[in-house]
């Protein structure tokens, strides 16, 4: 009740302004909110030979993907808006937003809101050059959204319905609702083994490794720069 | 997809290892990537200029000049460049668009020369960016109509050309008087006539000096009856004759006599002949009179002969809210004012302000500062309130009438503006839209011809033959493998919009075919197409005696495709048996049928960990779908 008094008081105050700015003939003035200086964020990526140490790719691997970085976002950082409109070009049919809010979160491992190209290099490296420990690590840490260490079939059940919405609406067969929860028990089925609701790493690790479809799919993309 | 983003698909590419531990089925194969050819600079000499970039930036586009083949027959050896004899100035921003994504239009240049540029170099003009596009738009319809005008100008120099019907020369005569003698000397013709009935109208009503028998002057127009009479005969005839041939001639009747002009006319000779008919009866000459009136409507057929008037009449009709609200505020202080003065005279005695609609009188001709007089206020208050109206009736009109005229000018160009960029958001939303589409449709079609991955090359070319594969670039290989990865982890494919509005349509039948689902299996063996993948959810039951097809059958599976129209009882039902019972289904599975091509792979997996349904003769397969309307 207090806010309806309090922005009732704010209109009534504005009109009466306005009303006394007719009657002096003020012409409008021109609105004068601070000039907020527009901080652009820059940020210049540390030298080539430490990334390279840091990374495991060559120095040419990591000239092509700074290039890259560089020429969608030349501020240096990505923010998610951004990153979430870059992802969602590849998947036209469907909404990407959701997923790439995950991933968002999976490379920004400081947790400051953006993405530097360290992080963005060091991401790609474990992926791409990764043991599959390493790889299978970032799977969990990626589906893990409150970063405790368990996945809850709560967080799986949003991880799956990211991705299904990537898929659009125009499926065969028809996307039913509760295909992602289907897909959810599937899931917890095969690796929660203690069947106590959560996922740890350990289970989740053990079972991917004894898995032969998903460690070879693990494989999939090592050449992918 | 912008040219840029195309960098980021490495990115996109990895992140989807975060699919692959929830992925139901296996995953496709990458496509195999060509061998890396160390990227290079390449070096393009445009008429002296030289410009340098990398040979990947180039090749983002691959149905342009630069980003093909096509480039190699500008090769200049000696010098190992690519040399073009064309404008380095342009160039500049076609490079451009390489390296950005974006096409810009540069204001300074010609529209021709930046066309042909464009042409010459392959790109359409379509993707030129949001910043440049109405711009160029705007420059290429001016040239267009300049070019239109030219040719215009020639045609009307031209005779008639003899093909030309009777009807089309008289409708172009009447259009435009200038093209033949005969047209030039009706317009002139009629212009005359309608001037004459005018003037008849005007000069009948002066009176003419009295006859003897009567006490006032009589008109001219009822001294020489017989004499008007016959002109007003006269000048209706022709228009009359004139409304005819119009009717006839126009190319369409239905719009010739919606339009403003024959409405005119019709109304300018339609009191002649209501007139004729009910010339003697008493009652109606009353109402006859009246119709005289509207012969006045005559001289509204000048605005076929007058340019001017045809704009006045339109820009009247734009401003119609800007007069609609002069007209209501001075309602308002007309009605505020009368009821002052009204109130305020009340007292005094033989005030002429009699009641509030009797001040209105007053409060017109002083606020429009007329003043004449008959009606005064006589009270001090209402000598007050007079002079306020008075003073406000300044303000109130001769404020908003140079507004009005200023609007006449700004809402004219306006509106033209905002016709223009309301047609181009409209293509451009529709070109968005399509580029959208395209690149969906694109994987549709892709899946369609049966190129996922390279299985395809192994398996021709150990079967001997040469399939022409279609070469696509190395960028959308790796996207569709993303996406197909993407349909492979959730178990659902992407279909397009049409075959999705078919499956929504279907909503009861399967609840009737379900019955039928014992006669599906027998039925099952008219598929041509060889055993597939038991899977939970495409559950199709082939039988698997096509398993042992050699290669090469299955590659004459592929190239002949038979897809057979199935009638609903036989494509769902048997799927409706296995799927879960309980599920609701937002809408219903689809009627298509899909044949189902798979090619024999070696040996991959095991059935996955979950799959309740056992599968006896599992044959791995890359299962390439197929579906038909």
């Amino acid at each position: 009740m207090s806010g309806c008094r309090k922005r009732c008081k704010r209109q009534i105050f504005k009109f009466a302004q306005y009303v006394f700015r007719i009657i002096t003939g003020t012409l409008s003035t021109d609105s004068i909110d601070d000039e907020q200086e527009q901080y652009t964020i820059r940020h210049r990526p540390e030298a080539l030979e430490q990334l390279e140490a840091q990374t495991q790719f060559t120095k040419k691997e990591l000239q092509i993907l700074y290039r890259g970085f560089k020429n969608e976002c030349p501020s240096g950082v990505v923010n998610e808006e951004t990153f979430k409109g870059i992802y969602s070009q590849f998947f036209p049919q469907g909404d990407a937003s959701r997923y790439a809010h995950f991933l968002f979160n999976a490379f920004d491992t400081d947790h400051n809101g953006s993405v530097n190209f360290e992080d963005f290099a060091l991401g790609l490296s474990t992926l791409l050059r990764g043991s599959v420990q390493e790889k299978l690590n970032w799977a969990f840490n990626l589906y893990d959204i409150n970063k405790d260490g368990y996945i809850t079939k709560d967080e799986m059940l949003d991880i799956m319905r990211a991705i299904y919405s990537m898929m659009g609406r125009c499926t065969y067969p028809v996307l039913k609702d509760d295909a992602p929860r289907q897909h959810v028990e599937i899931f917890f089925q095969k690796m929660d083994k203690n069947k106590d609701g959560v996922v740890t790493i350990d289970e989740f690790i053990d079972c991917c490794q004894n898995d032969e479809n998903i460690m070879r799919s693990m494989q999939l993309f090592e050449n992918v720069i | 997809m912008a040219a840029g983003v195309a960098a980021w698909l490495p990115f996109a590419r990895a992140a989807a290892i975060g699919w692959m531990p929830v992925a139901s089925a296996p995953m496709p194969t990458p496509p195999r990537e060509k061998r890396r050819t160390q990227d290079g600079l390449i070096i393009l000499n445009v008429s002296g200029t030289k410009f340098q970039t990398w040979r990947n930036t180039l090749e983002r586009y691959p149905d342009t000049l630069l980003g093909s083949t096509e480039r190699d027959f500008f090769f200049h050896e000696e010098s190992n460049e690519y040399f073009f004899d064309r404008d380095p100035d342009i160039f500049r921003h076609i490079l451009n668009f390489y390296r950005t994504g974006k096409l810009h239009y540069p204001r300074h240049e010609c529209i021709s020369a930046y066309d042909e540029e464009l042409a010459f170099f392959g790109i359409i003009p379509e993707i030129i960016g949001d910043c440049c596009y109405e711009e160029y738009k705007d420059r290429r319809r001016e040239n267009a109509e300049r070019i239109q005008d030219d040719e215009d100008n020639e045609n009307n120099n031209d005779l008639v050309s003899p093909d030309m019907t009777l009807r089309q020369s008289m409708w172009r005569a009447f259009e435009n008087p200038h093209t033949s003698t005969m047209a030039l000397v009706f317009y002139y013709v009629t212009g005359f006539f309608i001037a004459v009935s005018v003037m008849a109208n005007v000069v009948e009503t002066v009176p003419c000096g009295s006859s003897p028998n009567r006490v006032k002057d009589i008109s001219c127009g009822e001294r020489y009856a017989l004499a008007f009479f016959c002109l007003d005969t006269a000048c209706v005839m022709i228009f009359t004759v004139e409304y005819l041939l119009r009717l006839l001639a126009a190319p369409s009747r239905y719009k010739f006599v919606k339009s403003v002009m024959s409405i005119i006319d019709v109304v300018a000779i339609m009191p002649y002949y209501i007139g004729l008919v009910m010339t003697d009866n008493e009652d109606v000459s009353g109402a006859f009179v009246t119709l005289r009136v509207f012969r006045v409507f005559r001289i509204f057929k000048f605005s076929r002969h007058s340019a001017g008037l045809r704009i006045l009449g339109y820009t009247l009709k734009s401003c119609a809210s800007e007069l609609g609200f002069l007209l209501f505020s001075l309602t308002m202080a007309i009605i505020i004012f009368a009821t002052v003065m009204f109130y305020a005279e009340k007292g005094s005695t033989a005030s002429k302000f009699t009641s509030i609609p009797a001040a209105f009188w007053y409060t017109i001709v002083t606020m429009t500062t007329l003043g004449y007089g008959d009606m005064v206020p006589k009270t001090i208050v209402g000598k007050i309130f007079g002079s306020i109206c008075s003073l406000s009736g300044v303000l109130v009109i001769a404020l908003p009438v140079p507004v009005i005229v200023s609007n006449f000018s700004r809402i004219y160009h306006q509106s033209q503006r905002a016709e223009k960029r309301r047609a181009q958001k409209k293509t451009r939303l529709a070109r968005i839209r399509a580029a959208k589409i395209g690149g969906a449709s694109a994987y549709l079609q892709y899946k369609r011809n049966g190129l996922l991955g390279d299985r395809l090359d192994e398996a021709s070319k150990e079967a001997g033959q040469a399939l022409v594969t279609k070469t696509s670039a190395t960028f959308e290989n790796q996207h569709h493998h993303l996406l197909h990865c993407l349909e492979k982890t959730t178990n659902h494919e992407f279909v397009d919009e049409q075959t999705y509005e078919s499956s929504c349509m279907e909503v009861s039948l399967t609840n009737q075919a379900r019955s039928r689902s014992s006669s599906v299996s027998s039925s099952q063996h008219g598929l041509s197409s060889c055993c597939s993948r038991r899977n939970k959810r495409k559950s199709f039951h082939v039988p698997n005696s096509t398993t042992g097809a050699d290669r090469h059958g299955s590659i004459q599976e592929l190239s002949t495709i038979q897809i057979q129209e199935r009638p609903l009882s036989n494509s769902r039902a048997s799927l409706n048996a296995k799927l879960d019972e309980t599920a609701q289904l937002n809408c219903d599975q689809p009627f298509l049928t899909a044949a189902i091509i798979s090619m024999p792979t070696p040996p991959v997996t095991t059935p996955e960990g979950d799959e309740s349904t056992s599968s006896a003769d599992y044959l791995q397969s890359n299962i390439v779908r197929v579906s038909a309307l």
